[in-house]
């Protein structure tokens, strides 16, 4: 079996995946990419076992960082031009199926090429009010949220037409989907390596310095140190934290970047961490900031953490949730729908409401005050993830839905 | 079946365009007030009845693409966008107020996409006139191989303000059953699928004691064949009617075609030849046989349409599968033997042999045919004409289907009245 991987990035959601599927069961997988991605990044293992192209993309296309918001299908059409080109540049590159991503993945035009079955990945349907960019309202509104929201699914809209079938890592995920198309989205999840994300125990030593042994830590991973993610709320949540108890470190890692989102408007500056910053008393000696990890540099981080605080907007789950939750940390995260389908409060994670730092606080206190009294929290935590999200689980699954796929031509 | 006056927002790229003479209907039959908001608009001669008379006509202004005389396809839909940008800024300078319900048709163009951020909780209907099909319809069912993919390309990608635009939360109008079914199945239990019809009050048959169009008369053992569009395109089928035409021509010494219509094509589907003169180009290829015979009269009046239909022994509308236009229900309306091509967009008004006449588009000789047998006997063939009167004033009236569109618009708007 050979199948065509279309993503921006690589290795993103399906380069693990393709790896996978070439090891265990000698898929062939390609890849038409933008780009390589800086988090995560491409493992040695991937680069040599899969191959991957890069599209020729003008250098103009590729220095534009911000496209206005009217104009985003339009470069997302002609992603699909490019896509559509390099694969008739390729005349001997014959998959027996493509997979795109729905918003990032341009295979729109494929069918002109391609008789085989194309299968849309279903990561996020945008929505105009209560969820991911429109949710913080309570930051200083930002000029396009009123409009932007209401044209940003058009590419996902033109591929859920054109293909017939299509699939969504998680139940809330396909559920922001409209219901009408529902019947066309199956949910498998990406997969979690439980190899490398798993409890461990290691000399505490974290960007050059050692944490003392009678001192917790607390740890944010997000690609961005952005609103979306709950930077800020973080950050607030911390100060407290840090004024209660002074054998508390904060370990945030993160780029100084807004992925999502509107912080640039909302806050008038180009940093939106440098913004949070200005606005709080902080003692930044508590704090180790570190732009970017590799993974096992981030998997034994989260091995040594007291406390994973992930206080994101209702949008799709980081990896780095995931990722913690299968390391055995104690998560304390955001009430809010895609967190409530994977953490049970009480049972394998803490769950407080988004804004509500008085009750963060009065958590997370609680969980430093006595770490091993909710060990089994984590202990939890560990075990869904085997059970429900774990590479083990998630990739013969999808090897049988890409099959069933392949074989609706 | 309640319909009360209610204060409507009507938004269309162009007025009067196709919701002006709904527009119309409601501000001159059910009391409503219209605000019209367009971005450009036909002469005030042209304009309906009601225009400064409950129904104001309000101009916006665009900016960015929609402001640039041209656009690569893979910007409309930005063109779009700047369309409904516009019309949401004049919402917010001229604030219609109270609205109950907004109309809009957006061609493409967006037009009500916004509209709710100035609305909210306003009931929105939108009326779907075409979704595109890659390989299916109108020019395309013909593609060779020397069209450029890149047409392909953009029809896969041309859907997208419609999509959007069902996704808004609009309820979806349309006029026919089959318009609908080219959307996908996943929304046509959302469609509202009702004619907006044709003014029978004003096309009837008449009696025709002396045929005068556009200011000469024709005798009266003349045949006179008629083909009316907007724009004489290929998507309207002017290259299969000159077929026919000089087919009539030559068979019969006395027969007259007249052709209505602008020469220049405003179709962007027909990429070849859109903003050229197709008419002309159409008629270097296929010269006819006889000039005199075949008057080629332009864009005309709605006056000489009629006096044309009035005129006509045989109306041919060989259209590709395109949505039925208003000429062919105003032709059956006015009396005429209607011969069409057989599509399923025609056959869901038009039955083969009771109303109409039907040809498989790519067939001259069917086309000769049927039109001989009509030619020949007009008087056998009458009743196709009566049964086509009777079935527009049942089906395809304003009188019959604008009243279900006026209660449809109450329900909407009693629903979203605070209970």
């Amino acid at each position: 079996m050979h199948v065509l991987f279309i993503h921006q990035a690589f290795p993103a959601q399906f380069g693990r995946l393709g790896l996978e599927l070439h090891k265990r069961y000698g898929w062939k997988c390609s890849y038409l990419i933008e780009s390589l991605s800086s988090c995560p990044t491409p493992t040695v293992e991937m680069l040599q076992k899969l191959e991957i192209l890069r599209l020729p993309l003008s250098e103009e296309f590729r220095k534009e960082r911000v496209t206005p918001w009217s104009q985003a299908f339009g470069r997302h059409l002609q992603l699909c031009q490019v896509v559509f080109e390099a694969v008739r540049a390729r005349p001997d590159l014959r998959p027996d199926l493509v997979v795109g991503h729905d918003g990032l993945g341009p295979a729109l035009f494929l069918p002109e090429l391609l008789s085989c079955p194309i299968v849309n990945y279903c990561e996020y349907y945008f929505s105009p009010r209560r969820r991911d960019i429109s949710y913080r309202i309570d930051l200083p509104a930002a000029e396009p949220a009123e409009f932007y929201p209401r044209c940003i699914n058009a590419a996902t809209l033109v591929n859920l037409v054109a293909f017939s079938r299509g699939y969504a890592p998680t139940h809330w995920q396909r559920s922001t989907f409209p219901k009408h198309f529902h019947h066309k989205i199956e949910v498998h999840f990406d997969g979690i390596d439980t190899e490398l994300y798993k409890p461990r125990r290691l000399p505490r030593t974290f960007a050059g310095r050692t944490i003392p042994e009678d001192h917790r830590l607390v740890t944010f991973v997000a690609r961005g140190l952005e609103s979306m993610r709950g930077f800020d709320l973080f950050m607030r949540l911390a100060q407290r934290i840090a004024r209660v108890r002074s054998d508390v470190l904060f370990a945030v890692v993160g780029q100084d970047r807004s992925y999502y989102g509107w912080d640039r408007l909302h806050t008038g500056q180009t940093s939106f961490k440098q913004w949070v910053l200005s606005q709080g008393d902080y003692d930044l000696s508590r704090f180790l900031f570190v732009e970017h990890l590799h993974p096992d540099q981030l998997a034994d981080l989260l091995s040594m953490s007291d406390l994973h605080v992930y206080l994101t907007v209702p949008f799709v789950l980081s990896w780095s949730l995931f990722n913690a939750l299968a390391s055995g940390c104690v998560v304390l995260a955001s009430d809010v729908p895609p967190v409530r389908e994977v953490i049970s409060s009480g049972v394998n994670g803490l769950i407080e409401p988004l804004f509500d730092t008085d009750r963060q606080l009065d958590t997370a206190l609680r969980v430093l005050a006595d770490p091993a009294a909710y060990r089994p929290l984590g202990q939890a935590a560990r075990r869904l993830i085997e059970e429900k999200y774990s590479l083990e689980v998630a990739i013969p699954e999808l090897k049988e839905f890409f099959e069933r796929a392949a074989r609706s031509a | 079946m309640a319909q009360d006056p209610l204060n409507l927002l009507c938004i269309e790229p162009r007025f009067p365009g196709r919701l002006g003479a709904t527009a119309d209907w409601l501000v001159r039959h059910r009391g409503y007030r219209c605000w019209f908001f367009c971005a450009s608009a036909d002469a005030p001669e042209h304009w309906p009845a009601s225009a400064g008379k409950g129904l104001e006509v309000v101009g916006y202004q665009t900016g960015g693409a929609a402001n640039e005389p041209a656009v690569t396809w893979i910007r409309y839909l930005e063109r779009g966008l700047c369309h409904a940008y516009g019309c949401w800024e004049k919402l917010q300078s001229r604030r219609p107020q109270p609205v109950d319900l907004v109309l809009g048709r957006s061609t493409g163009l967006g037009s009500t996409l916004f509209a709710p951020v100035y609305l909210p909780g306003v009931p929105v209907v939108n009326y779907f006139d075409y979704f595109y099909h890659a390989h299916a319809h109108d020019l395309a069912d013909e593609s060779g191989p020397s069209v450029p993919v890149e047409y392909f390309h953009w029809r896969r990608s041309a859907n997208a303000m419609d999509l959007l635009n069902l996704e808004s939360g609009a309820s979806a109008w349309t006029a026919t059953l089959w318009q609908r079914d080219l959307y996908p199945a996943e929304y046509h239990d959302h469609f509202l699928v009702l004619n907006d019809g044709v003014n029978t009050t004003r096309i009837a048959p008449q009696r025709r004691a002396t045929r005068r169009v556009a200011g000469r008369t024709l005798p009266s053992d003349t045949l006179v064949v008629s083909f009316v569009a907007r724009n004489l395109d290929r998507v309207r089928g002017f290259d299969r009617f000159l077929e026919l035409a000089n087919r009539l021509l030559r068979r019969y010494p006395s027969l007259v075609c007249i052709v209505l219509g602008g020469p220049i094509v405003q179709r962007g589907l027909d990429f070849q030849f859109f903003n050229q003169d197709y008419a002309s180009r159409a008629l270097q290829e296929n010269p006819p046989h006889d000039p005199q015979r075949l008057w080629m009269l332009g864009s005309v009046q709605p006056e000489v349409v009629a006096e044309v239909l009035t005129a006509s022994d045989l109306h041919v509308y060989p259209s590709r599968a395109f949505p039925v236009s208003r000429s062919m229900l105003e032709a059956l309306a006015s009396g005429c033997i209607v011969l069409a091509s057989d599509t399923e967009p025609v056959r869901e008004i038009i039955t083969d042999g009771q109303t109409g006449l039907l040809a498989a588009g790519n067939d001259p000789e069917s086309w000769e045919r049927q039109a001989c047998r009509v030619l020949d006997d007009l008087a056998a063939h009458k009743p196709l004409a009566e049964a086509a009167v009777q079935m527009v004033r049942d089906n395809y009236s304003q009188d019959v289907t604008l009243p279900r569109l006026a209660a449809y618009f109450n329900d909407l708007a009693e629903a979203a009245l605070p209970s």
